[in-house]
């Protein structure tokens, strides 16, 4: 073993290829699973921050590129990111919600301008699909399944009329809320734009009353939004890019039901001013305008032709879906604040308009969509044809209402689904929905289809009844019908619905629903005045100024009258809105 | 401090890479070149770690933590995942274990290697050093692949790993090491029975075992001290119990020379544990979701966690308040112990020309010692 | 580690009853899992238990750290022990008040107490009684509050320090400067 030896040990690497050193120089091929240069691809970006939240080196910001439009639930930021600070560990990567970020197998930057190291990602250092760090739904950091809402089972719950959900429980409302990453997106598609990641987060505090604390600020009815609202916001969630959207209306029922007594958290306002407001209907729109307006210590009074408070909440929406327990303990807060209602008294008839406009400082319109359309077909004039709204409300009042067993309903939206399963509670055996469009095409939520399959509605998309037949007494047989099939015109938005008149079939039907929309009902307004208001072109919704003050001084008004939406939520944010504009109108410092 | 007589030179190793992987300096006082004494100084890689981890989300800490350590910096995030394990009861998923544990080892094959690369160096066997940096590569290459990181892997993750092996990784791993294996008979003729070296170590900077215990030495450096202590027998993290493996001890004199060898007949072992953890790997998820890592909470308590590193014991005291962010984070790093009062026992005596080779033969890191 | 927590922990039980018998009641020992004692022990009883648990063969110091508990107003110090035949930590754990209030040193005890006392002193302030050095160790010229106090500001003294208003908007027009270094026209 002489020194020599090894020498000669050695002498064999002379000729080798050197691992390391490469003269002359060679472009290293790297790794797939490299950690290079920032690649954002902005069709997916919205801007959530995200990226910028999770940088441990605060290498990246967020900044306004003013050529970009936001859509809705995005903002036009976008990440910078600064080569200077940044670490390369890739975990804006797995955070981002969307997956637009990645960083690709380019490492190399070269310039004597410092400057070029900060820069705002676009898809120029792309290293094409499947190179580079990405993430998807699996690696992220982020789970993008939500805790689905328990449910009754859909042959139970189809026989009465008590709540189809089960509620979350604490664990799940919170395993749920841990999801919230604050970015705020939300808000946007509120109408009233509540405080969402505020009071997510105090729900994972387990601070109920701080959740309905913030709740409050611009919602007066949180439990029954947290149960029936159109969830916008759950569109606009980040996560609803790539997965499941967070739970928001659920998890704020659960917060607000969490919550017996509201007045510990709210309280109840002391303040007079003396000046009063009418509000004509107890829907949402006039029980939220009533709410904040006695907050600052304007009297209100609320009219309602019905019985009961509520509005279309009461009388449009059924009790499996929204419980009357619910309605109460909410609209008994808002009385509780010292709001006034006058059931069963209808303006127009036992009280006028004009009264009203003359005693009162401001007057309220939140009138909703209260009747029914029909459909103009033969042999709709008789007994066993029912328009929607007419029947939910009914079946809401307690009234008693006969149907037959095998019921047909026609129409594809919200309200058409209520009457289905109102149909299924209600005793029928064979319930048929008939939509002349795609399924697709149903403007009713996905959720609400989903419940009424489950519960065994059959979906007849693409039929078109023409004709109900009666028998000699007057009883329903049968209802013709022809299919339909969908023919694109240009420049149209969606395929428009053509029938095939020539093939004409038949269903066995004894009882027909039609829900195929509502109008207002505008009789309790004077010629005089109705002629004073502007209306938009098809004279269905009023048009009002920014603080929903319509063309007549001191007349306001809110909800389904106004805004196109038609939903509680929208209503309440008119409400809101409204309170603020009369606050204003009456020229009262908050 | 008292007043040292007797001296004919006063000078400082360092700041500049004295012979330890990382910047500090000694004072030092010599009689001709024999060393009467020696005070560390540090400070010149003071980074405040433990304050910056107090400032920052749990998951944020991962990329920032492991910057403690370059040659072996996925300790540091294994420990901190571990930590968080501890306290929060997580259960890691199999396959992530298995991953933890060939990352850890190739880890510390790679941080052997630049340690005979080092201490080569230390006495002018420069050969040495070019081809451990050169078969380090390979690891390197591996991490890259695994990883996407190169020397900083940011791979860990709470409950798991961020990603799971590619395709074809284990086989390039069982390749690489066989590559390795086959090349310490290389570094046996070049460095290890060379008489260079052994003349140069043998019986040189003696930390025997009274002194080893007296100066809580731990890790290779221990067992060279003929005390047959390893973290990974004694108290086994991770699935270490699962892989047969022994710990080299056939020395015992605790000089550089055993230092030395102890690593040498531990790089195989490391890689016996690599072809099993290869071997056995089963199928599975590799992580688990945090869902927010905004909101990420660690239950209150404190932990103390310990691995064994390529230095020895490396311990991460976790102390959480419930919150966010740790409440505090202290940084047990072995050359705290190896590279402060045992120097200032050991080199008393010694050659001005062997000092180097001695501290690094004790594989100070003063990233370690000051975070 | 669950697993571990129903294994035997004979040694574990032994350490925790001599300690207890030995010291009394004031003395509360914890096993918190395989391998981990949890000592809290007030001030006074600390370096008896520590020269205690090293006539036991505890030969290891593995550490000693400090945890500021503001809201309290006291600091943790957390001394930490290993005995090789036991196969045991043991953390012991003393309060003391954040101000005015020192520590006995225990380098008579454990000899390598003494640079971590010296980081103890120099990162919280804590005076260490007896202790013959404790100077400055890792910061230089250090005059201001002990930076990992966790009521040190370490925003405010980056400003104040690199003489910057807000960290991050600095940082950033500062680099808009045109760079002249190596390569550069400018």
């Amino acid at each position: 073993m002489g020194l020599n030896l090894k020498f000669f040990d050695a002498l064999k690497f002379l000729v080798r290829k050197p691992h390391t050193v490469r003269v002359p120089y060679e472009k290293k091929e790297v790794a797939k699973r490299y950690r290079g240069i920032h690649v954002n691809d902005w069709s997916k970006c919205i801007g959530c921050g995200n990226c910028a939240k999770i940088c441990t080196c605060q290498a990246i910001e967020m900044v306004e590129i003013p050529t970009l439009e936001p859509k809705m639930g995005q903002t036009n930021l976008r990440p910078q990111v600064d080569y200077g600070r940044c670490s390369f560990c890739g975990q804006c990567v797995d955070v981002c919600p969307t997956g637009s970020l990645k960083l690709s197998t380019e490492y190399e930057i070269i310039s004597s301008d410092v400057k070029d190291f900060k820069f705002i990602p676009n898809l120029n250092h792309d290293s094409g699909p499947g190179t580079g760090w990405e993430s998807d739904t699996e690696t992220s950091f982020l789970d993008f399944n939500r805790v689905e809402m328990p449910e009754r089972d859909p042959a139970e719950r189809k026989k009465d009329f008590e709540w189809v959900l089960e509620g979350f429980s604490e664990e799940e409302a919170i395993f749920e809320a841990t999801r919230c990453l604050g970015c705020a997106l939300c808000v946007q598609g509120c109408p009233t734009g509540m405080y969402i990641p505020e009071y997510i987060n105090a729900i994972f505090h387990k601070n109920y009353e701080k959740s309905v604390d913030w709740m409050f600020v611009n919602n007066p009815l949180p439990e029954i939004c947290g149960t029936v609202c159109t969830h916008r916001c759950e569109e606009a969630c980040v996560y609803h890019n790539r997965g499941q959207a967070i739970q928001i209306r659920y998890l704020k029922g659960f917060a607000a039901g969490k919550v017996p007594d509201y007045e510990k958290v709210v309280g109840i306002s002391k303040k007079r001013t003396g000046k009063k407001v009418a509000l004509i209907g107890a829907g949402p729109a006039s029980l939220s305008c009533a709410f904040y307006l006695r907050r600052e210590g304007i009297d209100a009074v609320i009219y309602e032709a019905q019985e009961a408070p509520g509005g279309m909440l009461k009388l449009g929406i059924p009790r499996y879906r929204l419980p009357q327990s619910i309605l109460d303990k909410e609209i008994d807060f808002i009385k509780k604040q010292g709001v006034v209602f006058k059931f069963g008294t209808r303006v127009g008839k036992d009280i006028t308009f004009e009264k009203l406009h003359e005693e009162y400082d401001a007057v309220f319109i939140g009138t909703g969509y209260h009747i029914g359309m029909t459909m103009g077909i033969p042999g709709e004039e008789g007994k066993d044809v029912f328009d929607a709204a007419t029947l939910l409300k009914d079946v809401s009042l307690g009234k008693e209402v006969k149907i037959g067993k095998k019921v047909l309903v026609i129409g594809g939206g919200d309200v058409a689904m209520d009457a289905t399963r109102t149909a299924l509670r209600l005793g029928a055996e064979v319930v048929i929905l008939s939509y002349r469009r795609r399924y697709v095409d149903m403007p009713a939520s996905d959720e609400e289809k989903h419940e009424a399959e489950a519960e065994g509605v059959q979906f007849l998309t693409q039929t078109l009844p023409t004709e109900i037949v009666r028998d000699k007494s007057g009883n329903i047989v049968k209802v013709k019908y022809v299919e339909t099939e969908m023919v694109y015109e240009e420049g149209a938005k969606r395929p428009k619905p053509v029938p095939k008149m020539d093939d004409v079939k038949e269903w066995d039907i004894d009882t027909v629903i039609m829900a195929i929309g509502q109008k207002p009902d505008w009789s309790y307004l004077p010629e005089k005045w109705r002629k004073m208001l502007k209306f938009d072109k098809r004279m269905k919704n009023i048009i009002v100024n920014d603080d929903m003050m319509t063309d007549i001084e001191g007349v306001f008004a809110g909800g389904d009258v106004v805004n196109p939406r038609k939903d509680a939520i929208s209503a309440i944010a008119d409400g809101r809105k409204a309170a603020l504009g009369i606050i204003k109108y009456l020229g009262i410092k908050r | 401090m008292a007043k040292i007589r007797d001296f004919d030179y006063e000078y400082f190793i360092g700041p500049q890479h004295p012979g330890a992987t990382g910047n500090m300096s000694y004072h030092v006082w010599a009689e001709g070149d024999t060393i009467i004494k020696i005070e560390p100084n540090l400070g010149y890689l003071h980074r405040g770690f433990e304050k910056l981890t107090e400032l920052r989300h749990w998951i944020k800490n991962f990329p920032l933590i492991l910057r403690i350590c370059v040659p072996e910096p996925d300790i540091n995030e294994v420990l901190y995942a571990m930590a968080i394990e501890e306290l929060n009861e997580i259960d890691v998923p199999e396959r992530a274990q298995y991953i933890r544990i060939i990352v850890l080892e190739l880890a510390r094959l790679s941080a052997y290697l630049l340690y005979f690369g080092g201490v080569a160096g230390t006495i002018g066997l420069y050969t040495v050093p070019q081809w451990t940096i050169g078969d380090r590569d390979y690891i390197l290459d591996l991490f890259e692949e695994l990883t996407g990181g190169r020397v900083y892997h940011i791979y860990q993750t709470i409950g798991g790993v961020r990603r799971d092996i590619p395709e074809g990784f284990k086989e390039r791993v069982l390749k690489t090491v066989d590559y390795l294996e086959k090349r310490l008979k290389d570094y046996d003729n070049l460095f290890f029975q060379h008489p260079i070296f052994e003349k140069r170590a043998k019986g040189i900077g003696i930390v025997d075992k009274d002194a080893a215990l007296r100066f809580s030495v731990t890790g290779p450096n221990l067992r060279a001290a003929g005390v047959n202590y390893d973290v990974r027998k004694k108290e086994p993290y991770l699935i270490y119990d699962r892989f047969q493996f022994d710990v080299p001890d056939m020395y015992k004199d605790g000089d550089t020379y055993s230092r030395v060898m102890q690593r040498r007949y531990e790089f195989e072992e490391s890689i016996k544990i690599i072809r099993q953890a290869a071997a056995d790997m089963p199928e599975g998820p590799v992580n688990i979701k945090i869902r927010n890592p905004f909101e990420y909470r660690v239950k209150e308590g404190s932990v103390y966690v310990k691995l064994e590193s390529s230095k020895g014991e490396y311990g991460f005291y976790v102390v959480s308040d419930g919150g966010v962010k740790p409440y505090r984070l202290h940084v047990r790093g072995p050359s705290f112990s190896h590279g402060l009062q045992l120097v200032r026992h050991i080199a008393k005596g010694t050659n001005i020309a062997d000092i180097s080779m001695i501290l690094f033969s004790l594989d100070v890191c003063p990233p370690d010692a000051e975070r | 580690m669950l697993k571990n927590g129903v294994l035997k922990m004979k040694n574990e039980e032994q350490i925790k009853k001599d300690i207890e018998t030995t010291f009394g009641e004031l003395v509360k020992v914890h096993i918190k899992r395989r391998h981990r004692i949890k000592v809290d022990a007030p001030k006074n009883m600390t370096l008896p238990i520590l020269a205690y648990l090293k006539q036991r063969g505890f030969h290891q110091f593995t550490l000693l750290t400090c945890v500021d508990w503001i809201k309290k107003g006291m600091f943790e110090l957390v001394y930490n022990l290993y005995s090789l035949d036991y196969n045991v930590h043991v953390l012991v754990s003393t309060h003391i008040n954040r101000e005015n209030e020192s520590m006995p040193t225990a380098i008579n005890i454990y000899e390598m107490a003494f640079d971590y006392e010296r980081e103890i002193h120099e990162m919280f302030g804590v005076e260490f009684e007896g202790h013959p050095r404790l100077g400055e160790f890792l910061l230089e010229d250090w005059k201001g509050m002990p930076p990992m106090r966790k009521d040190f500001d370490t925003r405010a003294y980056v400003e104040e320090k690199f003489n910057v208003k807000d960290l991050t908007k600095e940082l950033f027009t500062r680099k808009e400067q045109p760079y002249r270094g190596p390569g550069s026209n400018g």
